[in-house]
Order: C-alpha cells, then sequence, then structure tokens
C-alpha cells in the first residue's frame, strides 16, 4: 500500500466510526426535529412547529432552567476541586503515583450506572451520609427529597468526577518553569503569590480547556439524576438530556426530542463561543506580550 | 414396497416441515423480577431444545424497560418473542400491524386454551397482536408478620388502616407505616377513591375524556390527603428521599417496616420475595371508602407475548410461545411467575400440581371477583399518568392546592387524549 494511503488506512476506523455513530445521527436529528415522527410510523415533516412549542412549553423551560444551575454550580466546583488536588499531588509525597492513581479511579467509574446506583444508597434516608451525621450528633438530611439538596447530591456525584480534569491539571502544573518559582522566592513572594501570580496565569490555557470540556459534558449530564432522583422531586434534578430521553422514548415525540437536542447544542455552542471570546481576556499563552 | 415407502416417508417429512419451523437461533425479551427471570430461562432451557432452537434471554426490571422496547422497535432490532405490556398495543402497533397476527400461526400455537374475551385483550384492530398470558389486577397486599408484632389483624378496611397507623409506631417504631403510596400508587389509589364514590373509570371510553368532575376528583386527592395526615402512608418528600427506587428495593419493605402495598397481584414474588421466609405477604379484598358504589377493581390483560413483525422466524417464535404456555412441563417450570396463567391447560395442570402459590391465587381470585367498570388503557398513557404525578407530587410539596390541581389534571389529561378524541 502506498504510503499516502497508509495513513488514512490507519484513520478509517475512527473515521468511519464518526460518521456513522456521530454525523449521521447528529444530521438526521436535524432532519427529524422538523418532523412529527413517533418512532413507529414515518417522519411528517412540520416545518418550525416542533422549535415554536418549545416557546409555550413549561416543562423545557423549567428543565432549561434546572439545567443551566446544574451546569453553573457543577463545572466550578468541579474545576477548582481538580485543581486543588492537582496543587496537592504536584507536591513530592510519598506514594505519589498510588494517591494520583487512586484520584483519578473515579474519573473512569464515575459515570457509571453501578456508581450512580452506589451513590443513591450512601445518600438515602436510611444511607451512610445520614448514618454517619447522626454518629456525632446531627440532623440527618433528606437529600434525594429536598428540591435544593437532590440539584446539590446530583452536582456531588459530577464534582467527584475530578480525575480526569486533574490529571490535565497535574501535567500543566508539572510543566511550569521551576526558575520562576526560583525567582519570585529571590524576591520574596510567598507560596499563594507564586501560585497566584505565575502558576495560575501560567496554566490558564489548561484552565480554558478543561472549562470547555466539563461545561459540554455537564450539559450533556444523564446516567446520574436518571438513577439517583429520576429527575425529581418537583423535575429539581430533570436535566434536559432526561427531557429529551423521556421525549423520544416514554412519550414517543421523536421529532420534539430532536428540537430540544438541537437547541441544547445551540446553547452549548453559544456559551463555547463565549468562553472563545472571553479567553482572549484571561488565558495566556507562552510568548503572549501581554504585561 | 420400497417404491412405495419413499413417497411415504416425504409425504410424512413435507407434512412434519409444513407444520414444524427449522431450527432457529430466536431471542426472547421481558421485564419482571428475579424469580420470573430465574423460572422463565429455565423454561426457555426446556422448551428452546425440545423444539430444536435456541433462545437467548433479554431481561430486565420493570424500569426503563418500555423505552429499551421502544428502541429496539425503531431500529427493528426487538427480539422475536417480547413480553409486552397492555397499554403499550395501541402505541406500538395501533392499526394491528405493529406486531405479527398470531392467528396466522394457529397450527402452531394453541388458541383454543384461550377464551375469546381473553384473545379480544390482545387484537388491535382484529388482529390478534399478542397472547394474554393471565389477567391482572392491583390488590392490597400487607405484612401480616408486621401486623402480628403489633398484635393487630390484616386490616380489611381504611378505617382499619388508619387506626393501625399509631398503634404500629408505638409498637414497632415511629418508622412503621401501615401502608406505601407515592407517585404511581398515589395515582391508583386517587383514581380507586374516585371510582369508588362514582362508579366511573378516570376515561369515559364514548368519548376518550375525563369521565370525572373536577370535584368528583378532589375528593379523591383529599383521600389520600387523609391518609398522610393521618401517618398511615409516608409523605411523599420522605418516599423521594430514598432516591428512585421501587418499594421493593427499599430496605423499609425488606424489614416490613412498610407493612402494605396496592400492587400487581402477578407481582406478588417480587414483593413477597424481599421479605424472606420470616415474613409473610398476604393480599386482601378491596379496601373501600365510605359510601363506595364499587370495588373499582383495577383489571386489565396483563403482560402479552408478542412476535416482532421484524422477525424472521415467526413460526419459530409461535412454537416457543406455545411451549411456554401450553406444555405441561414448561407450565410448571414458569408457575405462577407471571400471575395465575390465561392459559386453560396451564391453569389445571399447576392447580392439580398444586404448583400455584395460594396467596398468588388469593391475590387473583380477588382480581377476578372484583367489581368496578371496565378499566381504560388510556389510564396508562405516559402523558395521562405524567399529568397526574405531577399535580399530585406539586400538592404534597405545598406548590399548589388541591382544588387547582384537581382542575389542573383533567384540563392536561384532556389536552393529552385531544388526538384519540
Amino acid at each position: 500500500m502506498e504510503s499516502r494511503y497508509l495513513g488514512l488506512a490507519y484513520l478509517a476506523p475512527y473515521i468511519i466510526g464518526l460518521l456513522v455513530f456521530t454525523m449521521i445521527p447528529f444530521l438526521g436529528s436535524l432532519y427529524l426535529s422538523f418532523t412529527d415522527y413517533n418512532l413507529i410510523n414515518a417522519p411528517v415533516w412540520s416545518g418550525l412547529a416542533n422549535f415554536t412549542d418549545l416557546t409555550t412549553d413549561r416543562t423545557f423551560k423549567r428543565s432549561l432552567n434546572v439545567t443551566l444551575l446544574y451546569v453553573f454550580l457543577t463545572v466550578p466546583i468541579k474545576l477548582a476541586f481538580a485543581l486543588l488536588i492537582a496543587v496537592i499531588l504536584n507536591y513530592r509525597l510519598r506514594a505519589i503515583g498510588f494517591f494520583r492513581t487512586a484520584y483519578y479511579v473515579p474519573s473512569i467509574l464515575g459515570g457509571s450506572i453501578a456508581v450512580a446506583v452506589l451513590w443513591r444508597y450512601i445518600f438515602a434516608d436510611a444511607g451512610l451520609v445520614n448514618l454517619v451525621l447522626t454518629s456525632i450528633g446531627l440532623e440527618p438530611v433528606n437529600w434525594f427529597g429536598d428540591p435544593v439538596n437532590a440539584l446539590f447530591t446530583i452536582t456531588l456525584l459530577r464534582t467527584w468526577q475530578f480525575g480526569s480534569a486533574m490529571v490535565i491539571f497535574l501535567a500543566a502544573l508539572q510543566a511550569v518553569d521551576k526558575s520562576l518559582y526560583e525567582a519570585a522566592a529571590i524576591e520574596g513572594a510567598g507560596k499563594w503569590a507564586s501560585f497566584w501570580h505565575i502558576t495560575l496565569p501560567l496554566i490558564t490555557p489548561v484552565i480554558f480547556f478543561n472549562l470547555i470540556m466539563q461545561m459540554v459534558q455537564a450539559f450533556q449530564e444523564f446516567n446520574g439524576p436518571y438513577v439517583i432522583t429520576g429527575g425529581g422531586p418537583l423535575k429539581s434534578t430533570y436535566l434536559l438530556p432526561l427531557y429529551i430521553y423521556d421525549e423520544a422514548f416514554k412519550n414517543f415525540n421523536m421529532g420534539y426530542a430532536s428540537a430540544i437536542a438541537w437547541v441544547l447544542f445551540i446553547i452549548i455552542m453559544v456559551l463555547t463561543v463565549v468562553a472563545f471570546w472571553s479567553s482572549k481576556k484571561w488565558v495566556y499563552y507562552a510568548g503572549d506580550k501581554r504585561s | 414396497m420400497r417404491r412405495m415407502a419413499t413417497p411415504i416417508v416425504t409425504g410424512l417429512l413435507g407434512a412434519l416441515l409444513a407444520t414444524t419451523a427449522q431450527a432457529e437461533n430466536l431471542r426472547m425479551s421481558w421485564w419482571g423480577g428475579d424469580a420470573r427471570h430465574a423460572q422463565t430461562q429455565a423454561a426457555l432451557d426446556y422448551c428452546g431444545p425440545k423444539l430444536g432452537h435456541t433462545v437467548a434471554a433479554e431481561f430486565t426490571g420493570w424500569s426503563g424497560h418500555q423505552e429499551r422496547i421502544t428502541t429496539q422497535i425503531a431500529g427493528r432490532t426487538e427480539a422475536d418473542i417480547m413480553q409486552i405490556n397492555w397499554p403499550w398495543l395501541p402505541l406500538f402497533s395501533a392499526d394491528g400491524s405493529g406486531f405479527v397476527d398470531l392467528r396466522a400461526h394457529a397450527d402452531v400455537l394453541d388458541l383454543s386454551q384461550f377464551s375469546d374475551a381473553q384473545l379480544a385483550g390482545g387484537e388491535m384492530n382484529g388482529v390478534l397482536n399478542g397472547i394474554p398470558v393471565s389477567t391482572t389486577g392491583r390488590v392490597y397486599m400487607f405484612n401480616k408478620t408486621t401486623f402480628d408484632k403489633a398484635g393487630l389483624a390484616v386490616p380489611t378496611t381504611w378505617d382499619e388502616v388508619i387506626a393501625a397507623a399509631p398503634v404500629l409506631r408505638e409498637k414497632l417504631g415511629a418508622d412503621v407505616y401501615p401502608f406505601e403510596a407515592a407517585g404511581l400508587n398515589a395515582i391508583f389509589l386517587v383514581s380507586m377513591a374516585v371510582t369508588q364514590a362514582t362508579g366511573k373509570d378516570l376515561i369515559d371510553p364514548a368519548t376518550n375524556t375525563v369521565a370525572w368532575t373536577p370535584e368528583e376528583l378532589l375528593e379523591g386527592i383529599r383521600f389520600y390527603q387523609s391518609l398522610v395526615e393521618a401517618g398511615a402512608i409516608r409523605d411523599w418528600r420522605q418516599v423521594a428521599g430514598e432516591g428512585n427506587i421501587e418499594l421493593f428495593e427499599m430496605r423499609a419493605w425488606a424489614e416490613g417496616k412498610i407493612a402494605g402495598t396496592y400492587e400487581w397481584d402477578s407481582a406478588y414474588a417480587k414483593y413477597a420475595d424481599p421479605l424472606g421466609a420470616s415474613q409473610e405477604l398476604v393480599p386482601v379484598k378491596m379496601l373501600q371508602i365510605d359510601g363506595a358504589v364499587t370495588e373499582a377493581t383495577y383489571a386489565k390483560p396483563s403482560m402479552l407475548f408478542s412476535i416482532s413483525r421484524n422477525s424472521k422466524a415467526p413460526k419459530a417464535a409461535a412454537e416457543v410461545i406455545n411451549c411456554l404456555l401450553n406444555d405441561p412441563e414448561a407450565i410448571e417450570i414458569l408457575s405462577d411467575s407471571r400471575g395465575v396463567p390465561a392459559s386453560k391447560v396451564a391453569f389445571d395442570r399447576l392447580s392439580e400440581k398444586d404448583l400455584i402459590n395460594p396467596n398468588v391465587a388469593a391475590a387473583n381470585g380477588i382480581v377476578l371477583a372484583g367489581t368496578g367498570p371496565v378499566v381504560s388503557s388510556f389510564n396508562e398513557h405516559p402523558r395521562v399518568r405524567e399529568a397526574f404525578a405531577d399535580y399530585l407530587e406539586n400538592i404534597a410539596y405545598g406548590q399548589i392546592s388541591a382544588e387547582d390541581a384537581a382542575e389542573g389534571i383533567i384540563d392536561d389529561i384532556n389536552r393529552a387524549l385531544r388526538q384519540f378524541q
């Protein structure tokens, strides 16, 4: 095989997978969003009807608000926590390899149904968390039955999966030039000042990368609320992916579900563009001339 | 002689092949609890080799099964044999073309074991889309052991349920309740109360609109609220605190701290199994509100066995269904894992061998002997359920008054059913 085709051959499995499992469903959902499609019979073209219906759909508005709240809560908390742990693991500690692995493991397991089920038992009324609280003399908390607590519990599950963001932060921290810290120390800078004025600016590209990745993932959260709370109580954890799922597979309204999915996609795109636009003001790359 | 033997043998083989499917690889999907999973797999292990087919089992719990089936049907990847819930028939096969016509395979599927009324329950547009496995209905079940411990008899009236609440709390602990009804069971309980008071099902079959007035529905909601206020059932917020799990999965149920429920008779094993051998779950006759004009028994064809219209081997699938429902050996293996069987031969066989759990038989007997209006399948339409559940939850959390909820439920259900009116 000619060498120019060899690269394509290596890429083929990925490209075929991308086309079959991502691009075709992606474009298919765009078409379906303009149709009335009940999954059993052929789709019927309905123009913009699904999108105009969204403007008066109370459940959609409620779900959108909950989703935005969830994303704006989860992403900063998770990034801050991942960075904190990365900074700690950047020190030369005994058995540091073990701790790095141990902290990374939840991000591998965290999205699974099994862990969501475990989470449900941990935070149940008679679960481990309430057992600990009562053993130290505190009142048990109704984690899933209270709308505010329920969203917080789901947020915690996502935050617990900080491993992948943490590993990326760790790599970035290790790439910071040590001579900068030495120079700062000579000038009398303490650890906090060094972190604030040297570390943080130099890892802003990685913070930016993690921000985008985590935001996109958070908008697509499904397993946690589906398994743990079923979207309740009072739809306080009824994120848009759950609404899409219910419309598509419970109410046989695939056209409407596709329209919601596209609105969600547009929201993610807009926020990503805003993040890119704002990055000019706070992300510093090597060789940046800004003072 | 030899000349004559050849055509005779060929003829016999031809006749055999005409009525017997070739060896096929089939798939069968169902939902259920552990007991049903184990017994169905064992029955397939018997029927498959006997018929010369292999049958791969695909089973899940109830939660999410409809979505799974929907996805598979949309993608034409559904199993050859499917356990279908009765209210799903109009969703998947409004004109009768969604599943194989089982009458086309009557040569291998013995339909004579089912009454015309039973078969009618599996028809859509005159096409036999599903064969009823059993007739089911909602039945009250109480943990007799818990009531015994408190020195109480199992309740037979709502007054006794309410009176039991403080006694159970005092004698067995503050977290012990005689009954549980949140989510779906709250809907059933409200519906039961209104139907008992009015004699009307939720849906008027003539118009496919809500048959109840807001005032009638309000009384049903108030009945439910009175049970919460009396401490006979946990409030919605408490139940939600357990997370998104079913009652039989809850520790409180397994420990006998929730001592009653309103469930399908065919689900008896699902609720009895977690209690273990040390506790006894007993079905009781329909509890009635004061002034009830009917028992309001919620009876319907239970699950059906259907064959995928995309199946490459519908005849083989029909053979397997016939084996599961009518073969003496398979009948004994499956026993009452799907309730009391609808098939005459299965019922006779299990009765003769004393293989029907007396409690399952008693629960089914209560359903079959119960009175009440015919239940519309629209009671279980997803939009109807959603409207009902959302408003009841909002009442429980103090977001809306019972009066406004009654109006809202009726408006939303009528809106949801507009396409069928």
